[in-house]
């Protein structure tokens, strides 16, 4: 007889609905699987064979063909072995599937299942098209539930699945995964408080978070850079529900939820090394595109240290992401969009040998080595970065001393009160208004336009720079709770352009 | 000891060899402080209006002072180039060299046209430049600058070797408080050198004004500020809110407005005084 049950593959953030039929026919001892499978899912004879066998339950004896259909869509992954088995063992007992229902899971030889990734995108993807039962390793399956309106029924084996299914003993539905909140603020893993001195980076951090703008820190190695990137998730608001489910798809793909509290609200902080490849940080892999880091720090903190050291094509790739916060790569398996907003900030050493600016150190580098390694930071890059500033080595005999710097906690506050008031009166962060919002919603007085322009003039400023000035004035009016963009603010905002050199 | 090429066998643009009279080659640092550059251009300015030719590296920093000083005081500048005379390097130093010739003086080079620039030919420049020069002053020098070589090389070739003091907390101090301990002659002022070369001469006194004095500071909350600053060291916006207890955002916009008007120069490190002569307003 033939069985048909119901499954999915994933591309990117995606489904595709797999119909998996199977057939227990006539002919010569044989299991043959068709369908544009490839090799993970051609596996599963294996797998599916010794399972079913393993959980006392018959295997065809003579030929099994198995189809997966729709016949020109890859398939890729293991999720694809529990519905062959489901269909397999159904079609020789002769049963119908449960209507509206689809598997999803990885067999191992014993009849366990065992996790597969991407479950939540799956699960989210077969509620809209209209399921309502969704089979899910017990693993994956607090994941599975964050998706309301679905029934999610936790396998844990093949043989209590089918004894489900023939209502010998029923297994009882995976509760909704309430996504509650944290009660009280998570502990940051770092606090501002422990950083020395460095007021100006911290205020800098602090337009950073309010504004989302992006962020440069340069100075020599050992002052810190890379511990006040690391404060920045601490001072930024939690997630809120729909962003933590745009994060959970993403980390679900990759496998990287937790079982238990599938729900993470703090936000992500994504530190590749500067060896990264293309794929690495951007996405990619054979068949279908794997999210990259950047799509790994979506509404979070991307924090590139040593950027001069980053393979200059890597960085260019940033381009269209930082401009529209997604990314979208085509590989043969298709084309796929990932999400990819979040805060960039980089680190760089003024310098080759690092000690350019310092007041103690004098720097070994000729002018044009220094000119050629800032010459790699500059141009479309750095164009794209709202905030530049000098970090400087904290003196030893300060760094005994107790830090006496604000912790995150306040600061925090006050970021969620500028963000508060943008979202309020625009509906996003500043950093993203387009230039015509940016007329509208951070009007200029006659001084605050002088000086922007004579700053802009002296300065040899683009467009672009021109109007990322303009938006670090409005989140620094924002952070003084003024609707009003005054010149100081604006002089603010020209203070973290570091690299405007007078023309 | 290097080989020294025959002086006037030099490749040459402009009028070589020049007049005679004294000759005093001022050289330091690429990257000086704002004090290191105003010193320069000050030393070569009274030098130049004194008669005395001043002799330089045409690099940035300190060279491109000298030359300029020289050329503000309406004397005439040789450049002793580590490339061919038709190899202007850096290249934004391009203008520069023009108005050298223009101003009488000359470019001169050991090496071929067409020299591009090479590391290990610097030195042997150097070593040119004391020997076409009476007097050797190092301004501003960190640990292994090259003004140091010229220095070296003006002693093996019984030049006089001079120096400008500078802070001690300054690593540009390093190598010319190097030369004073080991017996370079002190300059505070054009006239030291001048009597050196053993021509008398009127230096203008007219000292270096901190940019408060010079009418930028408009407004009279900025000046806490500029009295804060330093013309040698980099002080961040940061250690001037600590010091005067404001907001560093405050502070930030402050230092932009000065900055604006050119009162505080922004380098790598933090904020410095820009200095200028006070008949040379901007």
């Amino acid at each position: 007889m033939l069985a048909s049950v119901d499954s999915c593959v994933l591309v990117g953030l995606e489904a595709r609905r797999v119909e998996v039929q199977a057939n227990d026919g006539r002919g010569d001892v044989a299991f043959i699987l068709v369908g544009m499978a490839t090799t993970a899912v051609k596996e599963a004879r294996e797998r599916v064979r010794s399972a079913i066998r393993s959980s006392q339950l018959q295997f065809p004896g003579k030929r099994l063909t198995v189809n997966l259909a729709p016949a020109d869509l890859r398939k890729e992954g293991s999720g694809l072995d529990l519905p062959i088995a489901v269909a397999t063992v159904l079609a020789v007992m002769h049963k119908a599937p449960p209507p509206r229902s689809a598997f999803l899971g990885e067999l191992a030889l014993d009849g366990s299942i065992c996790h597969v990734n991407g479950v939540l995108v799956a699960a989210s993807w077969l509620r809209k098209q209209g399921y309502e039962r969704l089979f899910v390793p017990a693993v994956d399956a607090a994941e599975a539930a964050l998706v309301e309106g679905l029934e999610v029924i936790p396998c844990t084996n093949l043989a209590s699945v089918i004894a489900h299914l023939t209502r010998i003993q029923s297994i009882e539905p995976q509760p909704l995964t309430h996504p509650v909140l944290d009660t009280g603020v998570e502990a940051a893993e770092h606090d501002l408080n422990e950083v020395h001195g460095q007021e100006e980076a911290r205020r800098a951090l602090e337009v950073a978070a309010a504004g989302g703008h992006h962020l440069l820190l340069s100075g020599p190695p050992g002052a810190g850079k890379t511990m006040l990137a690391r404060c920045l998730p601490g001072i930024l608001p939690p997630l809120e529900l729909s962003e933590a489910l745009e994060v959970a798809q993403v980390r679900s793909l990759l496998g990287d939820l937790s079982a238990t509290k599938p729900l993470d609200w703090s936000r992500p902080f994504r530190a590749p090394h500067h060896g990264v490849s293309m794929a690495g940080l951007i996405g990619g892999g054979a068949g279908v595109a794997q999210p990259g880091e950047i799509s790994r720090a979506h509404q979070g903190v991307l924090f590139l240290d040593e950027l001069a050291e980053f393979q200059a094509n890597v960085l260019q790739a940033l381009r269209q992401p930082l401009e529209i916060g997604r990314v979208a790569i085509t590989r043969s398996g298709g084309s796929v969009t990932y999400p990819a907003r979040f805060t960039l900030v980089a680190a760089t050493n003024p310098c080759p040998c690092g000690w350019s600016g310092d007041g103690r150190r004098a720097c070994r580098c000729i002018p044009a080595m220094v000119d050629a390694y800032q010459r790699r930071l500059s141009g479309p890059l750095l164009d794209r970065i709202d905030l530049k500033v000098g970090v400087r080595r904290v003196p030893l005999e300060a760094l005994a001393s107790e830090p006496k710097g604000e912790s995150s906690a306040p600061v925090r506050e006050r970021v969620l009160a500028a963000r508060r008031r943008q979202l309020d009166r625009q509906g996003c962060l500043n950093a993203q208004l387009k230039p015509s919002r940016l007329r509208q919603m951070a009007a200029l007085d006659a001084a605050s336009r002088q000086t922007l322009e004579r700053w802009a003039e002296q300065r040899g400023l683009t467009a672009r720079g021109f109007h990322r000035a303009w938006r670090v004035a409005r989140t620094s009016a924002d952070l003084d709770a003024s609707e009003h963009i005054g010149e100081r603010h604006v002089l603010e905002a020209l203070g973290y352009r570091l690299n405007d050199v007078a023309a | 000891m290097m080989s020294l090429p025959d002086v006037n066998a030099l490749h040459a643009r402009g009028r070589w060899p020049p007049p005679e009279g004294p000759r005093v080659a001022i050289v330091g640092s690429r990257r000086p402080s704002p004090y290191g550059e105003a010193v320069a251009e000050q030393l070569a300015t009274d030098l130049a209006r004194a008669g005395v030719m001043v002799v330089s590296g045409l690099a940035l920093g300190i060279d491109a002072a000298a030359h300029r000083g020289a050329l503000n005081g309406g004397g005439i500048t040789v450049a002793v180039m580590g490339t061919g005379v038709d190899v202007v390097y850096p290249a934004s130093n391009s203008r520069l060299a023009e108005e050298i010739l223009a101003g009488g003086g000359a470019l001169v080079s050991q090496f071929p046209d067409g020299t591009i620039p090479r590391r290990q030919n610097f030195p042997a420049r150097n070593w040119t430049m004391a020997a076409i020069s009476d007097v050797v002053v190092v301004v501003e020098a960190g640990e292994g600058s090259g003004a140091l070589i010229t220095a070296e090389a003006a002693l093996h070739l019984h030049k006089e070797v001079m120096a400008v003091p500078g802070s001690v907390f300054s690593p540009l101090s390093v190598g010319t408080h190097g030369l004073l301990r080991d017996g370079a002659g002190l300059v505070q002022n054009a006239r030291d050198i001048l009597a050196v070369v053993g021509r008398g001469g009127e230096v203008l006194d007219d000292p270096l004004v901190p940019p408060e004095r010079l009418g930028f500071a408009l407004r009279p909350e900025r000046d806490g500020i500029v009295a804060h600053l330093s013309d040698v060291l980099a002080l961040s916006a940061a250690d001037i809110a600590r010091k005067l207890q404001l907001p560093v955002s405050e502070v930030l916009g402050r230092l932009t407005a000065l900055e604006l008007d050119g009162a505080v120069r922004r380098q790598e490190a933090g904020y410095v005084r820009a200095l200028r002569r006070g008949k040379e307003r901007a």
